[in-house]
């Protein structure tokens, strides 16, 4: 009796905490929603999320923006960035990956060392060199130069992770497939990608997510305000010589934020099996 | 040969409404069509101010297209010098007064207005402001706005200490004590950042040298060590007579601008040294009830010049590789001089530099600003020694204030910064500005 009390009462604390500490790690984010729906002049007077006057003045005009188009074609034009980009990492990403696993190429410990050190490399070194080219090119104001790079699996971290995803993987699979008279290429699309969905998942995710921020690289290769993403209209009415409308800018990220929040549930359950593998299987 | 032939166009087009009798004649050769980019940062009321007056400039000359291609303040320097770097830049750019040094060391980065002088009305600007522009005797950039930082208080809080705003640098020392005994100890009269310190402290020596702090010629600090001894030793003594908050209690509301810093918003902060440009957004934020006002400007007994940094608040130039100069220049002209746009900016950025503006918004009834009333301050303070834009050079601040925060945050003595920053800053002005490039170099 007292132990299942006891029991209980552990079970209500840990509760307890795990709750407190949640509220503390998502109070900027409520913040960010209560700030969305203040009249500009309230948001730094208060440290409480809770709007005193309510208002949708924010999202009313932060949605219409102070420039020619209204937000929506940012929203659109950070997909037509975004989509393309998150298909053409994966596939490169899975194709590269299964190559350094499954096949002995010669020199393959150097490329491979190659290619984690391009995750170490600073991106800003490569900025003046790749916007001659794609200048050169005649990519520069259209959304090529931002998703393109990304179909030579160029994101290291990307490879490496599915790589050690296909480690933990029976090898035996593959050779039964083998014998069933699969060639190499079939062998990765029945047999490897269906049990690596997790880590393409967590893939697909993370480019979504880094995508969504990146702010330089629209920054540089885009200079039509009609095609900017997100990232950039939410800077744009953040000046240093102007009081700014931080109640539009909240209101516009809370809804910027939404399709990654919306997509991250919906793929949460791949998406933590992704990242962790390897971390106790060898 | 391409642009000869439009060039002939245009000069044929003009003539044709200049000479209504050819117009029939030339009425088969209107106008090639002109395609400029214009670049610019600001907030939401800047790029409305300059959509429209591009619309309006696109409906008085119909041949010139004129694309903005405008972003937020972040960002901004960094997308110029990359399209700067790849040939790509707009024709005609929105720069700050410290990128000349950055984009035209020898003069040919941008344009020379000077020779686009029958398009850009010049006379509307006074020698000052073609001054700050000229690189190598090229006319670079005209400022579309001049500021200084002088010294705002807020009335309010000073009122409730039962003293009036400072006049004197004596008063100022003496609010501080004053302000902690009836106050409280979290009130004071001055909320400087280590941005703003740092201008004051020139401020404070340029007052005793009556010269420029960085000497462009000479490659380093038109100080003595004893100068910048002095520097830090104004801000010891800012700090120990309460005037400022210690580094660690300023730093406890967080890095933050100071229209968002809680102290400033409530009035325990009474006081800021600042643009008089941007001191618009700093009132606006304040809690309901509290009254800024420009205070005289703090001058040390026997001082022959202020030390003021005057300097513009942002520039307009030219690309100096546009393929349609002429075009470029009539848009400047219209950004800088015609009522419409004038009065599409108003004093958001500032009281424009051109006269006929200024004029523009006196008869139009503009109401008055603290930032205007702060730049006739500024007009009547002896402001003769200038100073160079290395500056604002990003090194040359940054070793300045890492040696202040050091002193702030009592890792170095007030003596030990006051010879650091002689000898620290020193090197890297000396590193920083290279020597001359000849201004003839073809």
């Amino acid at each position: 009796m007292s132990s299942r009390e006891s029991a209980g009462f552990q079970l209500r604390l840990r509760y307890a905490v795990l709750i407190g500490v949640g509220f503390v790690m998502l109070y900027p984010l409520l913040w960010m929603i209560g700030g969305a729906f203040r009249p500009n002049h309230e948001i730094f007077n208060s440290i409480g999320f809770i709007p005193r006057e309510p208002t949708f003045e924010g999202f009313t005009k932060g949605w219409r923006t102070s420039t020619e188009y209204t937000f929506a074609t940012y929203l659109l034009n950070t997909f037509a960035i975004i989509v393309p980009k998150v298909i053409v990492t994966v596939i490169s990403s899975v194709l590269v990956a299964f190559g350094f696993a499954r096949f002995n190429v010669p020199g393959k410990r150097l490329l491979f060392a190659l290619l984690i050190a391009t995750i170490l490399l600073p991106k800003s070194v490569l900025l003046v060199p790749q916007y001659l080219m794609f200048r050169e090119f005649g990519w520069l104001d259209t959304f090529l130069p931002l998703y393109v790079p990304s179909a030579f699996a160029t994101e290291g971290f990307f490879v490496f992770m599915i790589i050690q995803f296909m480690r933990t993987l029976p090898a035996e699979m593959e050779e039964a497939a083998v014998m069933d008279g699969c060639n190499s290429f079939q062998v990765l699309t029945h047999v490897v990608v269906p049990v690596i969905l997790p880590a393409i998942i967590s893939v697909a995710l993370f480019q979504f997510m880094w995508s969504m921020n990146d702010f330089l690289s629209p920054l540089i290769y885009l200079s039509s305000v009609e095609k900017y993403p997100v990232a950039l209209a939410l800077k744009l009415s953040i000046d240093v010589t102007e009081a700014t409308s931080w109640n539009q800018i909240l209101a516009m990220s809370t809804i910027a934020l939404a399709p990654s929040l919306i997509l991250f549930f919906a793929a949460q359950k791949y998406f933590v099996e992704g990242i962790t593998v390897g971390s106790v299987k060898g | 040969m391409n642009i000869e032939r439009r060039l002939l166009l245009a000069a044929l087009a003009a003539c044709s409404t200049a000479l209504p009798a050819m117009t029939l004649a030339a009425a088969h050769a209107a106008p090639a069509e002109v395609q400029l980019r214009m670049s610019w940062w600001g907030g939401n009321e800047v790029h409305r101010a300059y959509l429209a007056s591009i619309r309006r400039f696109e409906a008085k000359y119909p041949h010139i297209k004129v694309k903005g291609e405008y972003t937020g303040w972040v960002g901004h320097l960094e997308r110029l010098t990359t399209q700067i770097a790849g040939g790509t830049a707009p024709d005609v750019m929105q720069v700050n007064w410290n990128w000349l040094v950055l984009f035209s060391r020898d003069g040919r980065g941008f344009y020379d207005l000077n020779a686009l002088r029958d398009r850009v009305d010049l006379t509307q600007f006074d020698a000052d402001a073609r001054d700050v522009g000229t690189v190598h005797g090229r006319l670079n950039a005209l400022p579309v706005t001049m500021t200084a930082r002088v010294f705002y208080f807020n009335a309010t809080t000073f009122a409730k200490a039962g003293i009036p705003v400072p006049s004197s640098w004596e008063d100022l020392f003496a609010a501080g004590p004053i302000f902690r005994d009836r106050l409280g100890p979290d009130y004071y009269p001055l909320a400087l950042n280590f941005l703003d310190l740092l201008a004051l402290c020139r401020s404070w020596v340029v007052q005793h040298t009556a010269a420029p702090l960085v000497d462009e010629a000479r490659r380093e600090l038109n100080a003595t060590a004893a100068d910048t001894a002095e520097m830090a030793a104004l801000y010891a003594r800012l700090v120990k007579e309460h005037v400022i908050a210690p580094a660690p209690e300023r730093a406890s509301y967080g890095n933050v601008a100071e229209q968002e810093l809680r102290p400033w918003i409530t009035g325990r902060y009474a006081g800021l040294y600042y643009w008089t440009s941007a001191i618009g957004k700093l009132t606006e934020t304040l809690e309901p009830g509290q009254k800024i006002v420009l205070a005289p400007y703090l001058m040390r007994p026997g001082a022959r010049d202020a030390g003021l940094f005057y300097r513009p608040g942002m520039m307009l130039a030219i690309n100096s590789k546009t393929a349609h100069p002429r075009e470029a220049a009539l848009l400047l002209d219209f950004l800088f001089n015609d009522p419409f746009a004038v009065e599409a900016f108003g004093l958001q950025r500032g009281l424009p530099v051109s006269k006929v503006a200024v004029a523009t918004l006196q008869a139009r009834g503009v109401q008055r600003t603290l930032g205007w009333d702060g730049n006739e301050q500024v007009a009547r303070l002896p402001h003769r020694a200038g100073e160079s834009g290395y500056f604002e050079h990003p090194r040359v601040r940054d070793g300045f204030i890492d040696i202040l925060e050091a002193q702030g945050f009592g890792e170095i003595s007030a003596a030990e910064s006051g010879q650091r920053m002689h000898a620290d800053v020193n090197r890297i002005l000396e590193r920083v500005i290279r020597p001359d490039v000849p201004p003839d170099r073809g």
